[in-house]
């Protein structure tokens, strides 16, 4: 092109490129273990302080991952019973719960056609490794109705093999519709209370109509179980980092 | 409350109580109270001095202390006498492996039926039962021709003084003046908490070589942030396995 006075455009450097960091974006979004949010109480912000002092100093012994509802997860635990004094379990997290050092996580398996559920304590001193197999998460929290489903869908193998997974990767979400046995069910999965996304319900129509005559459309407008717990969340995240890093 | 585990790896549920500005208030020997040992008051918990008359903070003047919400009572032997005012009481008082009593006041339920208050069976539900389904039925005996004294009927329940006794202390915390003890303990959270030494024959030698009459904290001693029992797990060691 020529300029207005007949002579070379100016030199127009080429625009910086912007390096976009993907390892520090993705560390500030990093996974919170649930247990660490204190519940909503009366209780003095001083009990949960000193109770997260323990649990970092566990965390700086004994590596406790990331993992969530819905993954397989190997656990080595110590056992005075067993010939090698160490016993392990492979199953898949249905449920994580308890705040604190009480935190809690049932993994579950189906040996020999016999569905197996085992609670570990997360902070347990017995508990000598815990490995994740496979990282994926599920549509709910709380996967209680895999024991009314087909025992396929908890069926894993004792000896199974790591999953490879890159670091930066968001976790996989698995949107299996599990199949169900016929019922009687443990609990009635199709009821709005339990709200499951995870389940293809092959009942007919009218059942499912006749479910949601126990709906609680008010319950999501109600302000006052509102629990925001963001800037909480901040707060013992700066803690976390600050403490893990020394 | 809180789990700790053992070097063995048992669970046990402990209670964390926080020692608040303690202050000895003042001594009342043997012969001014009229009983066989000297005690001492104690307050604890600073509170407001506005909310009570002037002619309550006299106790809390000479001993020159801010007005505490709770002043107690110790039976104390004529050596473990303290100077009442200026020593703060701290929780390293108490060390890791002692048996401790502790008293509070219970949750307070209110007036409360026979079943609730006393454990009574009540009556079933159906069959016939004219409104009697809670009701303590028969109170005494014809042969009695009265009811007895102390007989369990409906009543106020809850908001007394009861103590447990025998509580372990796993773990003393002397920055921020905290008793870890095994078990549960009369009152609510953030209860007012009253804590002696445990007075079962069981444990009477428990004690080894306890801070006497209390610890001071200008003295020599220099305790480390967290005083742990032998048998705790602390989580800076590996975990337990199994030989």
């Amino acid at each position: 092109r020529v300029s207005s006075d007949g002579k070379p455009p100016k030199f127009q450097p080429p625009p910086k490129p912007v390096i976009i960091d993907r390892k520090t974006q993705k560390e500030e979004m990093r996974f919170l273990s649930p247990e660490f949010i204190p519940p909503r109480g009366r209780t003095t912000p001083l009990k949960y302080y000193i109770e997260r002092k323990d649990m970092i100093q566990r965390r700086k012994v004994f590596n406790i991952p990331e993992f969530y509802v819905g993954d397989v997860l190997a656990v080595t635990t110590a056992n005075p019973y067993a010939s090698d004094k160490s016993s392990r379990f492979v199953g898949i997290c249905i449920q994580r719960g308890g705040k604190g050092l009480g935190a809690t996580f049932v993994l579950r398996n189906v040996i020999e056609d016999q569905g197996v559920e085992i609670c570990y304590e997360l902070y347990s001193p017995r508990i000598q490794a815990i490995e994740v197999l496979k990282l994926e998460k599920r549509l709910d929290e709380n996967l209680m109705y895999l024991r009314d489903a087909l025992p396929e869908y908890s069926t894993f193998d004792v000896n199974m093999k790591p999953v490879p997974r890159m670091d930066h990767e968001e976790v996989p979400v698995n949107k299996v519709q599990v199949r169900m046995k016929p019922k009687p069910w443990s609990k009635r999965w199709e009821r709005p209370k339990y709200n499951i996304k995870g389940i293809k319900f092959e009942l007919p129509e009218h059942k499912m109509q006749a479910a949601q005559k126990w709906s609680q459309p008010w319950l999501e407008f109600d302000m006052l179980r509102e629990y925001d717990t963001s800037k909480i969340e901040e707060k013992i995240r700066k803690e976390l980092s600050e403490e893990l890093e020394k | 409350m809180m789990p700790i585990w053992t070097k063995s790896g048992e669970k046990h549920a402990v209670t964390l109580l926080k020692v608040q500005d303690c202050h000895v208030l003042r001594y009342v020997s043997k012969e001014e109270s009229g009983e066989k040992t000297a005690k001492l008051l104690v307050g604890g918990k600073n509170v407001s001095p506005f909310s009570k008359p002037e002619s309550a903070h006299e106790i809390f003047k000479e001993a020159g202390v801010p007005r505490k919400q709770k002043v107690t009572t110790f039976n104390v032997t004529d050596d473990a006498i303290i100077k009442p005012g200026s020593t703060p009481l701290y929780a390293a008082h108490f060390r890791p492996g002692q048996f401790v009593d502790v008293t509070a006041k219970t949750i307070g339920k209110g007036f409360q039926g026979v079943m609730k208050r006393w454990g009574f069976k009540g009556q079933p539900a159906s069959h016939g039962q004219t409104k009697t389904h809670r009701r303590p039925g028969a109170i005494s005996t014809n042969q009695a021709a009265k009811v007895y004294r102390g007989k369990k009927m409906p009543g106020q329940m809850g908001n007394i003084y009861r103590t447990s006794f025998g509580l372990k202390v796993w773990r003393i915390n002397t920055k921020h003046d905290i008793i870890y003890v095994n078990g549960s303990v009369p009152g609510h959270t953030n209860c007012l908490v009253k804590v002696r030494d445990s007075k079962l024959p069981t444990y009477k030698d428990c004690n080894k070589n306890p801070p006497f009459p209390t610890f001071f904290a200008d003295g020599d001693e220099e305790l480390p942030e967290d005083l742990f029992d032998e048998e705790i797990f602390q989580f800076t060691d590996p975990s337990v396995t199994f030989t």
